[in-house]
């Protein structure tokens, strides 16, 4: 009984870490310039990080958590509290889920494999390459998860023939599974679809009125880094890891086998493209006006009326908890603007940092960039965005070239497994060791400021 | 009865499926093997999901799979399983979601009861679930170089444990049967013994006083055992050493005894901060250890 007792409390001493830490900040004086509410606003904030970081309750527990701490600490009456916690991110986020379920239902990754063997025949290298041009051109419009669900098979496989016994092949198999995820975490950001994270700084930007970004000008801004960023990924990848095979002959071969083995594209699958191609017209040209999470659920509407996909796999596929836990999030976002707490984090940064350093331009968007890029290494891209776009946001400057710089630099999480989803799903496979992760990520990252920087500097100034 | 083993790896699992399924058939038990693997972020668990779903079109399994396999294969090979029938029953997709974990359905029966058993999490905390879900007596489990993970086996696995530490599968052991005045002593000379009997081991009976005067306690507790090993017809070697126990059993045993104690029944909050003959015994030794609760 007493040894359950401390088994219990020892699995969950984050949680109570959490609460500890909470009521003690609870119990201290607000700091001057700061509101009673602003203040148990940020309270709720580190209790929210340490669980969401450390997870000893499910995640859906903590959205409940935030959502009642608001009512109760008197931040917000429960009508503002329900409002600021369904919006269009999240529904961008519950629709995109689906769609992920829907589109990788269809089985398009066979023809998906073909179109990248045509393209790039059986050298290594040229894979490679392959696999993160798809991935990053693919993902920044369906969604990294989707891209990495339908990749993966086809990288596995290719491994698998490459030699039965992984333990021989291991640079190749880092290779080609880094091609992806990587390819797909780059992609992420080209469009506001791309990832959660760039809706939720869409619904930032648009609930605290600075401006209304549509889903061209993001690709604008965003894009010509993805591009930029593709063939860098590329070298990066093949210095970091050495394949022990230059090229795939009888890999190739077999996947063209196995793939010519599913038959011709059916009418299921071509209507499955047809309605993916409506969705992205609906978000370029209709999103500005009815929102794209509303676009996103219109087409899981269609994918469900036209048999396309059963409501038994959206629902069994579909991770509620995260929709939740995105939603309470943003609604303590929301908080975060209407106590002025964010905007007091935000001048305690800058001033703090500016005693240290005269340019304050240069320290706002460092500042973006390591917070983000640190947290999202921690929790989770979207999480991270959610937790600090605020933050940013107020921090002074053009708040479109932070929550830009910001959303962008989301994406950077290549050190841990848990930063982007695509990470954490090649990891799944069993095939990576997580210091492989920071293996090629500090290059990885290291490149990626160096081009936001560099695109941020020379081409966003032409587009205001 | 039925035991529960613990495997992680191919390359590190072989001796702890080896010594278990040793052990298991000397019993007559039957023998679950749980392969616990790394859990995702909850965070990504829905996507997690569906690419494994996606895998399993192309006939990619959960990694977890293969390993259950490969343990499936060794305890045929390894005759703990007799063949009646067709053996190449092991298929991924006959894994069953249930309980919180998958269980892969074997057909048919192989002489022995076998559940093949994937879980995802903190090893700890999924072989307690798993413990609480079945009537399991013993869980056998590889060593870990963690200090921490010693206390924790011994701590909250609810059943006795052995924990397969440097275990060389070429070398004739002994068993080291700690005698002392705990409890939990009687049932480990039980333990300890069937084991010997079973599997052929020579057994040394140890008991160890921190003075050289051994009191009532401690003589009654290795006379009683040793009437037991006779009646059994088990031959021992009895020794009385004066010295820390903790360091005497660690010397005694080497790296070529199968040590077996008995659990501490001093209360779990001192275990907890103090620790105990058993988990320090464990912390310091160098070959397997058997903590009969």
């Amino acid at each position: 009984m007493i040894a359950n007792l401390i088994y219990w409390i020892t699995e969950r001493r984050w949680l109570f870490v959490a609460f500890a830490t909470g009521a003690l900040l609870f119990l201290l004086p607000p700091p001057s310039g700061l509101s009673m509410a602003g203040y148990r606003t940020l309270v709720i904030v580190v209790v929210a990080l340490v669980l969401i970081v450390f997870e000893p309750i499910p995640l859906p527990a903590v959205a409940m958590l935030i959502l009642a701490f608001e009512v109760i600490f008197g931040i917000a009456s429960p009508d503002m509290v329900a409002k600021s916690f369904m919006s269009d991110a999240v529904f961008f986020i519950m629709g995109s889920l689906m769609l992920a379920v829907s589109i990788v239902k269809q089985g398009l990754d066979t023809r998906l494999a073909l179109g990248i063997i045509r393209l790039t025949g059986n050298k290594t290298w040229k894979l490679v390459a392959g696999f993160t041009t798809i991935s990053a051109l693919l993902s920044s419009f369906i969604g990294e998860h989707t891209v990495a669900a339908m990749l993966l098979p086809v990288a596995l496989t290719l491994i698998h023939y490459a030699d039965r016994d992984p333990r021989k092949v291991t640079g190749l198999t880092s290779l080609l599974l880094f091609s992806i995820a990587y390819g797909s975490t780059i992609g992420s950001i080209g469009t506001p679809s791309g990832g959660g994270r760039n809706v939720i700084m869409l619904e930032y930007w648009s609930q605290f009125g600075i401006h209304s970004i549509t889903y061209l000008e993001w690709m604008k801004y965003a894009y010509p880094i993805l591009l930029f960023e593709i063939p860098l990924t590329v070298l990066i990848l093949w210095w970091t890891f050495k394949p022990e095979k230059k090229i795939l002959d009888t890999g190739v071969r077999k996947l063209v086998v196995k793939v010519a083995k599913s038959g011709r594209m059916t009418a299921r699958q071509i209507l499955a493209i047809f309605v993916f191609v409506l969705i992205f017209l609906g978000w370029v040209f209709l999103s500005d006006s009815i929102g794209l999470g509303i676009v996103a659920l219109i087409g899981v509407f269609l994918y469900l009326a036209l048999g396309l996909v059963e409501w038994e796999d959206l629902n069994r596929n579909t991770n509620w908890g995260v929709i939740v836990l995105f939603g309470a999030a943003i609604s303590m976002g929301f908080q975060m603007r209407q106590t002025g707490a964010a905007m007091w984090i935000a001048h305690l940064t800058v001033d703090g940092l500016s005693s240290v350093i005269s340019n304050l331009p240069a320290i706002r968007g460092t500042v973006a960039v390591v917070l983000t890029t640190v947290l999202s290494n921690l929790m989770s891209s979207s999480a991270t965005v959610a937790m600090i776009g605020p933050i940013v946001l107020n921090m002074g400057g053009d708040p479109v070239v932070m929550g830009f710089t910001t959303a962008i630099s989301s994406a950077f999480g290549y050190f841990t497994v848990v930063a982007a989803p695509a990470c954490m799903i090649v990891y799944s496979c069993g095939l990576l060791r997580a210091v492989e992760f920071v293996k090629a990520g500090w290059k990885m990252a290291l490149m990626s400021i160096v081009v936001l920087i560099l695109v941020s500097q020379l081409w966003w100034p032409l587009l205001r | 009865m039925k035991f529960l083993v613990g495997i992680g790896s191919k390359e590190y699992s072989e001796p702890t499926l080896n010594i278990g399924s040793r052990i298991a058939k000397s019993f007559g038990a039957d023998l679950s093997v749980v392969y616990v693997g790394p859990k995702p972020k909850q965070i990504h668990e829905g996507r997690i999901n569906l690419v494994r779903d996606a895998l399993a079109n192309w006939e990619i399994y959960h990694p977890g799979i293969e390993i259950l396999k490969w343990a499936f294969d060794y305890l045929h090979d390894s005759s703990f399983l007799e063949e009646k029938e067709e053996i190449d029953v092991f298929h991924p997709e006959n894994m069953v979601e249930e309980k919180g974990r998958f269980r892969m359905v074997l057909p048919a029966r192989y002489g022995q009861t076998i559940s093949l058993i994937l879980r995802e999490g903190d090893i700890i905390g999924e072989l307690r679930r798993e413990c609480n879900q079945d009537d399991y007596t013993l869980t056998i489990i590889g060593g870990s170089k963690k200090r921490r993970m010693a206390h924790n086996l011994i701590q909250y696995i609810p059943t006795s444990v052995l924990v397969s530490e440097n275990v060389d599968l070429s070398r004739e052991y002994k068993v080291l049967l700690c005698v002392d005045d705990s409890e939990a002593t009687k049932r480990a000379v039980r333990f300890g013994a069937t084991i010997a009997q079973n599997l052929e081991m020579a057994v040394e009976l140890l008991t160890v006083s921190k003075t050289t005067h051994f009191g009532s306690g401690y003589r009654g507790a290795a006379r009683s055992a040793a009437r037991y090993l006779d009646s059994k017809n088990i031959t021992y070697n009895q020794q009385f050493l004066t010295g820390d126990p903790v360091r005497t059993f660690v010397k005694v045993a080497g790296d070529d005894h199968i040590i077996v104690m008995g659990l501490s029944t001093q209360s779990p909050l001192k275990k907890f901060f103090v620790g105990s003959k058993p988990i320090k015994t464990l912390e310091l030794g160098n070959c397997p250890i058997l903590v009969v609760r």
